[in-house]
């Protein structure tokens, strides 16, 4: 099992380096194609050569492999990687510390993504076991139109939906309701507020929880579905166990692990419903900072922040292989 | 068709009460083509500490109709006849949650491929005692010691550290060993095999149903053996009922039946059993086959389901199904001119033996 994780652990690193060199060829060659990033720092102004030059300096776009197309540009990179592991991710144009906009863009976005799992997990595992435990009844019709149902919904029309038809009415109903200093009422607030992070990304979270679950039930459903058709199902019928038993220990437990790992791709994918989700209830997470970065040309910002993600998306995908091992022995003696 | 019952013909063994007697048993499955009868009017019984072998082709409704006896048809399938008494408690007549009360404590069932039917996720001795701790309550250490217990008994060497092993680092035959130690984790009275050898190398298969027998004899169970391979019953079984098209086609002890089968069919899958014998004498006699396939339970043949392979058969065949009747003292067979096929002579044409 140790040197399993060692394994994942060092394909992790090879796998984040690599991230890291394809977005760097990438920005590379948008500067070398787009002209250099420098200019947006003056906006509509009309700068001087020596301005320039001095704001290229403070960005470290100052090498002159940026005017080169074609030029992979790998001696920044290998300073940039340098400046990583010191623990300097640079600053955005406004200078202000790229560690410090994820610090404080990070939680929010944790946030959401806790309560979208929850949401998933909560929903795929009991609306999904439902529909396969009772295979062919209403309710399995019922859950599986639901299913269909949300996926034809998409996410941004349900919390355009939400924001302006449900939650103005909601949000005043649970004021006069609990009060204004009671929790209720900041469930419902239409926008984000960071002085209750937890209690304003909860409604938001859930609706995108329940976009992205849709294909969640139908993955649950199927996988329990195989497990009930399998010989161990019925061994274990055969040996007098009551059902609920057989299927808590034998179903559920052997379906976990493809939803395990759907879990873990889902995350990645989770991301862009992040980016939607923050900009439109206005909640301040990474999803919206790298959408300001990447319209403001702000190269530092996006590499800092995409490279975070990478490192995050890697993190998730080895706390999967790790969950898929401990669920699944046949993979630990591999 | 008259329902063929035991109780009215000699009976092939009967010196103990039967432990679990099977009559008139009758399984149909719902599919696309509409019902089909899968099992029709089956009846066997076995006594405590004897074997009865049920050998047929698949398709013949061998493994349906323990399916049936264990509660675990699919949802497709539904008992439309019969009982299957066990000490004399009809299982089919109990309610679903009675009936898997007795699976596993009083009569319990070994099933094939054990790779598949033992759960990849959960150690050996999690599945050996899962039932023991969930039904009688027993502690965690004396579940590890019942498991021990369990593998020593099927002869699983080194039984103290495979019990934390999970089922695919066995081999073949020490899963098919696990398989069988599962079930007799509750000591049942009976214990049904489905086809415990069919994915075992020859050597090994010997080795398990060796051991099947040992443990079956030490414990005085009634073990049903469900098998394809009529080479595999002579050796382990004290009872054949041959299966096919869903019916008993002959019933008889093994000895008697080896030495003179009653129906044409079982004729026919003794003849096509390989034998050294030929080969020793250097003859290159090519084995014989039973010509054709087995009747999809949707299309049986009418009169008698097995007179388009069978190499007596007369006009009568075609027509009328014959009834399980005894030819002799302790023989059952369901043809038409079965004191014939057992003298072994042609059957007299015209006449018929009812």
């Amino acid at each position: 099992m140790g040197r399993y994780i060692l394994r994942r652990a060092v394909q992790a690193v090879g796998t984040l380096l690599l991230v890291m060199l394809l977005l760097h060829l990438l920005t590379t060659v948008a500067i070398q194609l787009n002209g250099n990033p420098a200019q947006a720092f003056f906006g509509d102004k009309v700068a001087t050569p020596a301005q320039i030059a001095a704001v290229e300096e403070r960005f470290d776009l100052d090498d002159p492999c940026y005017d080169q197309v074609g030029n992979p540009c790998l001696g920044p990179f290998v300073e940039r990687l340098g400046q990583y592991a010191q623990g300097d991710f640079g600053t955005n144009l406004r200078g202000r510390e790229v560690a410090d906009i994820v610090a404080t863009a990070a939680p929010n976005t944790l946030r959401l993504f806790c309560i979208v799992l929850v949401t998933w997990l909560a929903l795929g595992m009991v609306l999904g076991s439902v529909a396969a435990r009772w295979r062919g009844s209403a309710g399995d019709h019922g859950i599986r139109l639901t299913s269909v149902l949300i996926d034809a919904f998409p996410v941004f029309v349900l919390l355009i939906v939400y924001r302006y038809v449900v939650a103005v009415p909601l949000h005043g109903w649970a004021e006069d309701t609990f009060g204004a200093d009671s929790w209720p009422p900041y469930w419902f607030k239409p926008s984000f507020d960071p002085d209750h992070p937890w209690a304003t990304v909860l409604v938001p979270g859930i609706l995108l929880g329940l976009a992205g679950s849709a294909a969640f039930i139908r993955l649950v459903r199927a996988s329990q579905l195989e497990s009930y058709q399998g010989d161990h199902v019925r061994t274990a019928r055969s040996k007098g166990l009551v059902e609920r038993h057989v299927v808590v220990h034998h179903v559920v437990r052997n379906s976990s692990v493809p939803v395990v790992t759907a879990v873990g791709l889902t995350f990645a994918e989770a991301l862009g419903g992040a980016v939607i989700t923050e900009g439109l209830m206005n909640i301040y997470g990474m999803g919206g900072v790298l959408w300001g970065a990447v319209r403001d040309d702000d190269v530092s910002l996006v590499l800092g922040v995409v490279t975070l993600l990478a490192a995050v998306t890697v993190v998730v995908m080895i706390v999967v292989d790790i969950a898929y091992a401990l669920l699944d022995p046949r993979i630990r003696y591999e | 068709m008259s329902a063929p019952s035991q109780a009215a013909a000699p009976q092939p063994v009967a010196e103990e009460t039967p432990l679990l007697e099977v009559t008139d048993l009758a399984v149909e499955f719902r599919t696309a083509e509409g019902t089909v009868r899968a099992v029709d009017g089956l009846s066997y019984r076995v006594e405590a500490g004897r074997t009865l072998a049920i050998v047929g082709e698949s398709g013949s409704g061998k493994s349906v109709s323990s399916l049936a006896v264990m509660g675990l048809l699919p949802p497709t399938a539904r008992v439309t006849r019969g009982s299957a008494r066990l000490a004399g408690t009809d299982l089919l007549a109990l309610r679903p949650r009675q009936h898997r009360a007795y699976c596993g404590e009083r009569v319990a069932m070994v099933f094939q491929d054990a790779l598949a039917a033992l759960n990849p996720v959960h150690t050996v001795g999690y599945q050996l005692t899962e039932a023991l701790r969930a039904r009688r309550g027993l502690s965690r250490a004396d579940a590890r010691a019942r498991a021990i217990e369990l593998l020593d008994l099927v002869k699983v060497p080194n039984a103290r550290a495979r019990v934390k092993e999970y089922p695919h680092q066995f081999s073949g035959g020490m899963r098919q060993r696990v398989m069988i130690a599962s079930a007799l984790a509750m000591d049942p009275e009976v214990l049904i095999a489905d086809e415990p050898t069919t994915a075992l190398d020859v050597t090994v298969q010997a080795q398990v149903l060796q051991l099947l027998a040992e443990i079956q004899a030490e414990r005085r169970m009634g073990l049903v053996l469900i098998t394809h391979d009529l080479g595999v019953v002579a050796g382990v079984a004290d009872d054949v009922t041959v299966m096919y098209a869903g019916r008993a086609v002959e019933q008889a002890p093994v000895g008697p039946l080896y030495a003179a089968p009653a129906h044409p069919y079982t004729r026919a899958l003794l003849r096509s059993i390989p034998s050294t014998a030929g080969a020793d004498r250097g003859t290159r006699r090519r084995l014989p086959v039973i010509p054709g396939r087995p009747p999809s339970p949707a299309a049986r043949p009418s009169g008698c389901p097995f007179h388009p392979r069978c190499d007596v058969a007369q006009d009568l065949c075609r027509t009328e199904v014959p009834p399980l009747t005894g030819p002799a003292p302790a023989r059952l067979s369901a043809c038409h001119f079965a004191a014939d096929v057992l003298a072994n002579r042609p059957p007299e044409t015209g006449g018929t033996h009812e």
